[in-house]
Order: structure tokens, then sequence, then C-alpha cells
């Protein structure tokens, strides 16, 4: 058995153990050498379809269309739901372009994502993943949007109807088909892109890479690797059974692979640490293997 | 032109990116494959990709197409799938699993209710966990199954959820079979027997959390499923085990001196079950076998449990969920 082969098995033998479903890409960036667990299955996105929405913003920043310092302006009503930023707070809020994109990338703020995807349009995060050649990735509704269609799919039960299996299997949002979506695949080779500058001017990918490098959360793929002196940035995504993140993990000898981890739970439950860590754990299969070769 | 088959070369390039590999994936030559797209790009009429000596990216109009030439695929196999079954009349199989905690009783009342709807089409029944129930319908080794919730059912359609009444088998001479019901904390100090993790990873993570919140933390958890590898360790090692009320006859027959079952106080155990087939491949047989087993877990029960039992519980999503209705 070759040792791509016996990585792969380990890594879906730990989906297993913490009970998801789990597709995952991993790529050195520098190398391009590979680990490929279920990399070209289409995932839901989730979330994660904000650093889409943030590489967007910087092209149209970097193309002069405009000023990453311009003020917007979000009133306390209308706000998407969230329980993070903006969408939780309850007075009226002025602020940057750029300090939005911090919120919407720092602590998955669905209020600031969708203040940025109304300034610039859903045809513009296609056509920026589209234009780097991620011809799987697309995005086909705002957060609001989204979430409504949980709310229309889940019925008058709400959220207490999401751990019911038929309402599940009913939901337009976890339906790749129907919903924002991509593969790992797609999106190491977008991440790989940033860390490259070859999405954007280097001013910009450096932006990108700060505002990843600033999300607060310390459960899923950040867990894997417990070391004061590895760089872990990263975006999650998360719905009712779904969970992901895609970042990129930096050593200090200069190794840097991005990693992307789409995963479903059997469970509806919403709390679930072994889930997310899971998304730690097989990175850090898929990342011990490539610094191995 | 036959379409489809264009299309699936279509498909395959643009998730490649690379003649080259895509024509491996599709086990035919590469300037076969060329000729093919180039038929394509004609017959449609746009321009599917661009091609340089190095790469070949996929072209707006080639994007704009990718989606519904996949979902075209994807019903042409759905349609062959249900034509095959259609063509073979008289000879069809139907390849078809249950969970193996059912009562003897149980399945048989499955395979005659599935032969009075559907006495064409042969039964070929396998007793197979969730687990591997999900890894073959995901493959399109087996048509339909008995699924224990909680499991992932990406790409499956669902029938009813129905619900299985969960109580204990325990020593007779225990203290808490004693009990008209017994709580979960009533169990404290006996080991627990309980069906292997990797069956039904979930259901089983749910098992010991909902025992542990209870006051239930068995020194010990015996993996085992077989009745009389179940008896054995409750007579002699003072184990319990925890088995539906409609497979109680299974282990402990009526005046068993030494096991007797009882229902468990709130019935904090019950399972969930759904018959499962793969999204798109449902068809009359399918239906037939999940209209059978549904009817027969309803009798099993003595007069239907889809209701939901639980009282229900507050629900708070933290702030790492990310979503909020």
């Amino acid at each position: 058995m070759t040792t791509a082969t016996t990585t792969s098995r380990r890594i879906h033998a730990a989906f297993a153990e913490a009970g998801v479903t789990g597709r995952l890409h991993a790529l050195d960036i520098d190398s391009g050498a590979e680990i490929d667990a279920g990399a070209d299955e289409a995932v839901v996105t989730a979330s994660v379809h904000k650093l889409c929405l943030l590489v967007a913003l910087h092209q149209q920043a970097a193309e002069g269309r405009l000023d990453l310092t311009e003020q917007i302006d979000c009133p306390p009503t209308g706000r998407t739901a969230g329980p993070t930023g903006l969408a939780a707070m309850l007075d009226p809020v002025r602020m940057s372009l750029r300090d939005t994109a911090y919120l919407m990338t720092a602590v998955s703020d669905n209020t600031a994502a969708d203040l940025l995807l109304h300034r610039i349009g859903l045809d513009a995060v296609n056509s920026a993943t589209a234009g780097l050649g991620l011809t799987r990735t697309r995005a086909v509704h705002t957060f609001h949007d989204m979430l409504a269609t949980i709310r229309d799919d889940a019925g008058p039960g709400r959220a207490r109807a999401l751990t019911d299996p038929q309402v599940v299997a009913r939901l337009t949002a976890l339906d790749p088909a129907r919903t924002n979506r991509s593969t790992p695949r797609e999106m190491t080779r977008l991440l790989r892109a940033v860390w490259r500058d070859e999405a954007c001017p280097a001013e910009h990918g450096a932006a990108i890479r700060r505002l990843l490098g600033l999300q607060v959360w310390p459960h899923r793929l950040a867990s894997g690797f417990p070391f004061d002196d590895v760089h872990v940035a990263g975006k999650t995504g998360s719905l009712p059974t779904v969970r992901n993140e895609v970042g990129v993990v930096e050593y200090p000898d200069g190794g840097r692979y991005a990693v992307a981890v789409f995963t479903r739970a059997a469970s509806t439950a919403a709390t679930l640490p072994a889930a997310d860590a899971v998304i730690g754990t097989t990175a850090r299969i898929a990342v011990d293997a490539l610094r191995a070769t | 032109m036959d379409l489809i088959r264009h299309l699936e070369c279509f498909v395959a390039v643009a998730e490649a990116s690379h003649f080259g590999r895509a024509a491996t994936r599709l086990g035919i030559a590469q300037p076969q494959l060329s000729q093919r797209i180039q038929r394509l790009e004609r017959e449609l009429g746009v321009r599917l990709f661009e091609r340089t000596s190095r790469q070949v990216t996929i072209t707006k109009a080639g994007t704009l197409l990718l989606d519904e030439a996949r979902e075209l695929l994807t019903r042409s196999e759905s349609l062959m799938a249900a034509a095959r079954r259609i063509r073979d009349g008289e000879s069809g199989l139907l390849r078809a699993a249950l969970p193996p905690d059912l009562a003897g009783e149980t399945v048989a009342a499955i395979l005659e209710g599935f032969r009075q709807r559907h006495a064409g089409v042969e039964l070929e029944l396998h007793e197979l966990s969730t687990a591997q129930q999900l890894t073959r319908l995901a493959s399109h080794e087996l048509d339909v199954g008995l699924v224990h919730h909680p499991c992932d059912i990406t790409g499956l359609e669902l029938g009813p959820v129905l619900r299985r009444e969960v109580g204990v088998l325990l020593p007779r001479h225990s203290p808490a079979a004693a009990l008209d019901t017994v709580p979960l904390a009533a169990l404290d100090g006996h080991d627990l027997v309980l069906f292997p993790r990797s069956a039904s990873p979930a259901l089983y993570d749910d098992i010991l959390t909902t025992c542990a919140r209870d006051g239930y933390t068995p020194a010990a958890v015996r993996q085992g499923q077989g009745a009389s590898f179940v008896r054995g360790l409750i007579l002699s090692a003072g184990a319990v085990a925890f088995s539906p009320q409609d497979a109680r006859s299974t282990h402990t027959a009526e005046g068993d001196p030494d096991i007797t079952w009882r229902p468990l106080a709130g019935a904090p155990l019950n399972w969930r079950h759904s018959v499962a087939w793969p999204r798109g491949r449902g068809d009359a047989a399918v239906g037939a076998f999940a209209e059978a087993t549904t009817r027969a877990l309803l009798d099993a029960a003595a007069g239907g449990t889809d209701e939901p039992a639980e009282p229900a519980r507050p629900l708070y999503l933290r702030p790492a969920s990310e979503y909020w209705l």
C-alpha cells in the first residue's frame, strides 16, 4: 500500500471515529505535493464562502473600483441574523469596508458579510472565483437568503425541527447543487493563490492573510496544531450538521500548507466538540504526511 | 450525436482541467476525447474551453452550462436504473438491508409484506449495520436499507421516521428489576453490553452521553450483539443491555427465571429509524419495501410510535455555530 493511501485511510478512519463524513484536500503551497481524501466532491461552503467574498472585495479595491476606507452604514434594522459582531449588536454603526471585512472574517459576522455582498454584488464574487479557474465554486445566494431557505425548509418547528432527520434531508442549504458550493481542491487552490499573491497584488494579499490570521475560533483547524511557533490562518463554515474550515498552516522552517476540510455530522446536535476537533486532527495527519515527503 | 456521452466528456475535462487526466478517468484515448469536445462545441454552437499548449481552462459559456450538464447526467443515471428494473421485470432483484437488532418475527413480517406488495421482484435481504448500509448505498451496491438515526443522510431519501421504545435487559435478582420503570441512574454499578461502536458511531455516542448525563456511567462497556452472548454476560457478569421493546423476545422468554426486560423511566433512549435509498433511485420496488418495513415496525411496536415521545428541550446555539434562526 502506498503512503498516500495509508494517509487517506487514516483520515477517513479519524472522520468515522468522530461520527462525521469528511472530505479533505491538503496542498504544499510551494512543492504542489498533495493529500486527497475526497478532494473533488461537491461540498456546501456555508461561511467558508466569506473567503471568496473577501478576495473579491480586495480585487475590486486593487482595480480601483472601491476604497477600503470608504465608510458604510449599518442601521439597527434589517440585519442578517447571526450570533456575532454586527449581527448581534443593537445600535447603528458606521465603519469602513475593511473593518467590516475584519468582522466578517474574524468572527464570521453574517451582517458584515451581507453589507459587503450588497456593496460588490454576488456576480463579483463569482467572477473572482471563476477568474482563478475555480469552475465548481459558486455563490447562488446571500447569507440572508441562505438562512431564509433554512427557516422555510424547517417550517414552524424552527431550530428545533432541525433535529428531525427528514427535515435535515430536505434542507436546500445542505444540498451542494442548490446552495453556495465548492470542492476541497478548489479551496486549497484559492488559498494557494492568496498566499502566492496570484489572487491579488501583494499589498492586498497581505491584508487578506492578516484577516484570516485574526480569526478567533480555536476549536477546528487550529486545534490540530498546538505549537506556539506554527501560524494558523483560516475561515470556518457551519450549518446544521455541517462543520468546515479552510486555512493555511505555516511552519517555522518555511513549510506552508493549504488545507480544506468539509464535514457532515451524523448527529443533528448543535454542540459536538469531537466533530469540530476532527477537522484539526485530519488536517494534522495530512500536513504531517506532506512534511514527511 | 450521443449527447450524454459527450456531456460526460465535457464534465470530465472541466473537473480535471486537463485533457490527459480526463481521458484516463474516462478510459478513452486523448485524441478521441478532443474530437468529442470539438463535436460537442459544434453541436452547441459555443466554445467550452480555451486551450493553450500548456493548459486548458473552461470558458464563461462552459461554466454557465456545467451545472445543467451535471444535472442531466445524474438524471440519465437514475433513468437507466429505473429502466433496468422495469426491463428485468419478473427476474428483477431488489438488494435490501436490515439492521441486526430486529426480532425474527419483524423480519418475517417485512418479507411477507414485501411479497404481497410486489410479488414480481426478488428480494435479496442482507443483515447490515447502519455504517455498512451507508457505504453500500453510496456505492449503489444496495438499493434500500433501514438505518439508525442519527447518521449522515447526504444523498439519501428517507421514509417516515419510526421510533422504537428502548428498555433494559437485566438480571432478575437486580434491585432495579423490581421497579416498573427503571431510571438510568438505577443501573449504576452494572457493566453495559452494547453493539460495536463502528456499527453506528453517532448512536453509540448518543447512548453513552445520555446514560452519563442521567447518572449511569458503566465501569466497562462490553461490545456484543448476539442474543446468547448478551445473555451470557447478563447472567454471569451482572451486566445490563438495552433492547427495543419489540425485540425483547429475542433475549428473554415469557417467565424467564434469570433475565427480565423493563421500560426505562422517561423513555430517554428511544431509537429512531428510517427506510433510506439513494436520492432519485426510488422506484416501485423500493416503495414496496419502505411500506412493508414501516408497517412491520409499527405493528411490532403495538400501534404506532411515530409521534415524538421525547419532551421538547431547550436548544442553545453557541456563537461558534455561525448561524441563527
